[in-house]
């Protein structure tokens, strides 16, 4: 029971937009400043502040002090966290029925085939 | 609702909604994919990522049986899925949640997922087809896609070289 608010949903809500989404995939990739991270969208400089302040709260991103360059980078713990859910899930399957689909050509070379009963 | 393509070459996955969706053709009989993936010996011979050894806790295959899987990395990181089967009819179904055991996803019963695996008998072939059902669209879409951010097409681009070695 959280008397907090819950950061795994503030991770969440701060992920549920595209355009955030495609900051922080960005931002995997380096520091930039908010000009830059503003050029791919149709959206004003303060359209774009407004969806890093949602990121720097949710604490996925933090904003460097000086006025002039205020470089954007990515603090990635929140996201191991949310990745180490439904991703390792995810990823954990597509690689488990690889597994399983080897094991069973494996089992049927090596088994008699009984248990193909309604073949 | 948006649907996104996942997967990989040989498994389908998408979003639908709530449900990540996993399909997938095996080479092999109903009868025998439904017995290896419920026999909790057979289990550790193919669960979790390559190089990855499992160990099942507990695998009660009926209606309120539990199960608990550990999945033990390279690094000696411990990696414990749990939950409950709640409908089982073999060999071509089972319904059970599933939850990662650590802390703080394992804080809440509602953060599980509820799974729908079905088994379709194509003669001597059989389609997997696995639901998970998320707690939220948003939870699922955001923790897809930071999947991606963190690196799921790494993962992705190491498949299809493996692929590759044939």
């Amino acid at each position: 029971m959280h008397t907090q608010h819950d950061p795994l949903s503030t991770t969440f809500a701060a992920l549920a937009d595209p355009t955030r989404r495609a900051i922080l995939a960005r931002l995997a990739r380096g520091e930039a400043t908010v000009t830059e991270l503003a050029a791919p969208f149709d959206l004003s400089l303060p359209a774009v502040s407004k969806h890093l302040k949602v990121l720097q709260r949710a604490k996925l991103i933090e904003q460097g002090r000086q006025a002039q360059w205020r470089p954007c980078r990515l603090t990635p713990q929140p996201l191991r966290d949310v990745s180490d859910w439904v991703g390792r899930y995810r990823q954990h399957w597509e690689v488990s029925l690889d597994r399983l689909d080897d094991y069973l050509r494996e089992l049927q070379l090596t088994e008699e085939p009984d248990d193909g009963a309604d073949r | 609702m948006a649907v996104k393509q996942l997967g990989n070459e040989r498994t389908i996955a998408y979003t639908d909604g709530q449900e990540l969706v996993m399909e997938r053709v095996f080479d092999a009989p109903r009868e025998l994919v439904w017995k290896v993936m419920t026999d909790p010996e057979r289990v550790t011979n193919w669960w979790g990522p390559r190089g990855h050894t499992t160990t099942v806790e507990v695998m009660d295959v009926r209606p309120g049986g539990r199960w608990r899987w550990i999945n033990h990395s390279t690094g000696g990181e411990d990696a414990p899925f749990t939950g409950e089967y709640l409908e089982v009819v073999p060999p071509e179904k089972y319904v059970r949640t599933e939850m990662f055991d650590v802390p703080p996803f394992n804080e809440d019963p509602a953060m599980a997922a509820v799974e729908t695996l079905t088994l379709e008998d194509l003669g001597g072939r059989t389609k997997l087809v696995s639901r998970s059902r998320f707690p939220s669209v948003e939870a699922l879409d955001g923790a897809l896609a930071t999947g991606m951010i963190s690196g799921a097409l790494e993962t992705y681009d190491r498949m299809a070289e493996e692929f590759a070695k044939g």
